[in-house]
């Protein structure tokens, strides 16, 4: 089973993220289950979201307290959160931000400068997407084809334009992320 | 089958729908508000045809609606949670009383003070003696199962009771999760139109609900004989249920009990959990089951006692607290015991209230407790979660 946990604020799309990775997991015929955690739903509070993907039907439940990957869609928060609990060695901790934050983990530590990325291409800043082009590298488990697939299926009732700024974003990046 | 990515929330609306319920109205609250939400853009977007989404003012009020809708005969559907359950509790018994075929999704939630938004049981087993059928559901595809068996088994005429979905806030409301929506035929053909032979009519005048006296008890008695009476009809529809959709289930889910000596006894999501560790202690050479309970009203005694019977001890986890004297499903289980010829060792335990995750590491430490116990002869009760209180 694969597992993930994405942290953020409330308002920044933590929760959509966790649903779109799921959504394209889902595409490529894997199991999944995806949700959020919050306590009181108001912008600007710490919040989290989960996916789990697997190939057989999933028996667990609740949050993910040995993930995989962490993904940090807000770096502030790395002064408030312990974002990299419970990783592995084998775990990636991939934070939005432009610099490579220090943090202390025995998993491998990734960032990538989705906001920039996002207010390029989309022109404000939704990196909760563009994010996941990063994840797509990093990782084997989502595909940019079913992310593009989960995209269009979440964002559905927005115009095509804001879609396609989404698709290119993620696709953008999918390509500078290292 | 094809599956569909949904919410807990989203599959006890698509559950609404599929039956064609002619009445919902709604109040919204955490953590059901998406399940209201579902259902008003569906309405919004005409894809409810003939159902009338009624906005309120209060749960005492959706309920109280409820009543008068069902009273003349209309399917009706609503979902609240927590606080909203609570003050719908003295409507639930004039539901239950008139005997309404109300079937309501409850998404369970802590009860305040201190307020909290995630899930326990006490708000669904606050109901408990309010003379409703009670279901509790595990996973998001039993969700929409049990609101379609719900109605089929509440509009009974030997049954004519209103129903409960249970399912665990966050854990499973805000959860997505493939499921199977089965087709508007496929329904249609397991819940024909609901055709009620008493109802108030316009040029039928009847009354119900009025002042009894010595006459109350009778009202009583056959409100309990109708419950009594859903334990036969819940196993008659599975027949036509599994002919129709290809799934089944049982009075109770039994899992790993054949040749178990512990068995743990659970309730809602967290049994999800406790299977996936049960797994892992089977692979240790660990004798342990699990039951879970999906029908707490009327209460399949038979069932669990026979579930029960060859265990050596059982662990009764409950995500629910009655203070001053323990888990509410503690004593129901221990009196369904009494009566078997050989008494397993029972201990009790409260876990996860106000959404305290039950993983699989606490599964695993309430086993090796209840087997301390039984090489002790000696059982217990206490919060598995708190070091000491």
């Amino acid at each position: 089973m694969y597992k993930i946990r994405i942290h953020g604020r409330g308002g920044q799309g933590a929760k959509k993220a966790a649903k779109m990775i799921g959504l394209a997991a889902f595409k490529m015929g894997k199991q999944v289950q995806d949700f959020a955690l919050y306590g009181a739903e108001r912008r600007g509070a710490p919040v989290m979201s989960f996916v789990r993907i697997n190939d057989d039907p999933i028996l667990e439940r609740g949050y993910v307290d040995d993930p995989d990957v962490v993904l940090v869609l807000d770096r502030t928060l790395l002064d408030l959160v312990n974002v990299a609990d419970g990783l592995s060695e084998n775990g990636v901790l991939l934070v939005n931000s432009e610099h490579k934050p220090d943090i202390d983990t025995p998993a491998e530590v990734k960032n990538v400068d989705a906001t920039s990325i996002a207010l390029d291409t989309i022109g404000k800043p939704i990196f909760n997407t563009t994010m996941l082009g990063a994840l797509a590298k990093f990782t084997n488990i989502i595909s940019i084809d079913a992310l593009n697939w989960a995209i269009e299926e979440e964002l559905s009732k927005y115009p095509q334009k804001l879609i396609e700024a989404n698709k290119t974003a993620v696709r953008k990046c999918y390509e500078v992320a290292k | 089958m094809k599956q569909t990515l949904v919410t807990g929330n989203e599959a006890a609306a698509w559950g609404a729908r599929l039956v064609r319920a002619k009445y919902i109205p709604n109040f919204p609250i955490t953590p059901q508000t998406e399940c209201i939400e579902t259902l008003a853009r569906w309405s919004a977007d005409g894809e409810l045809p003939g159902t009338y989404f009624d906005r309120m003012e209060s749960e005492h009020s959706v309920m109280s609606a409820a009543v008068g809708a069902a009273a003349v005969g209309s399917r009706v559907f609503t979902a609240t949670s927590s606080q909203g359950l609570l003050l719908m509790h003295e409507v639930l018994y004039i539901a239950a009383g008139m005997r309404l075929p109300i079937v309501m999704a409850t998404i369970s939630r802590g009860l305040s003070a201190p307020v909290t938004l995630w899930s326990d049981h006490n708000d669904f087993l606050d109901q408990r003696d309010s003379g409703w059928l009670m279901f509790h559901a595990e996973n998001n595809q039993e969700v929409l199962d049990m609101v379609l068996q719900a109605y089929r088994i509440a509009e009974d005429p030997r049954v004519l009771l209103p129903a409960m979905v249970n399912m665990d806030g966050y854990v499973l409301s805000f959860t997505d999760e493939p499921i199977i929506i089965p087709s508007p035929g496929q329904v249609e053909e397991f819940l024909p139109k609901y055709a009620p032979a008493h109802t108030i009519a316009k040029n039928r005048p009847v009354t119900v609900g009025p002042p009894v006296l010595e006459e109350y008890s009778i009202f009583r008695a056959q409100n309990h004989v109708a419950s009594r009476n859903a334990l036969n009809v819940i196993e008659e529809v599975q027949d036509d249920f599994e002919k129709i959709f290809g799934r089944r289930y049982h009075l109770v889910d039994e899992f790993m009990l054949e040749d178990a000596e512990l068995v743990l006894v659970t309730q809602g999501s967290m049994s999800t959990t406790a299977k996936a560790a049960i797994l892992e202690m089977r692979d240790e050479g660990i004798k342990v089951g699990l039951l879970r309970l999906r029908i707490i009203r009327p209460w399949p005694n038979e069932a669990v006692a026979g579930a029960l019977k060859d265990a050596k001890a059982i662990a009764v986890i409950d995500r629910n607290v009655a203070p001053g004297k323990g888990g509410i499903m503690f004593p129901e289980i221990i009196e369904t015991l009494y009566n078997l010829d050989r008494l397993p060792l029972v201990s009790g335990f409260v876990v996860g209230l106000g959404g305290n995750p039950q993983t699989e590491s606490k599964v695993k430490e309430i086993t090796h407790k209840l087997m301390d116990d039984l090489a002790a002869g000696r059982p217990r009760m206490e919060w598995n979660d708190l070091e000491e209180i």
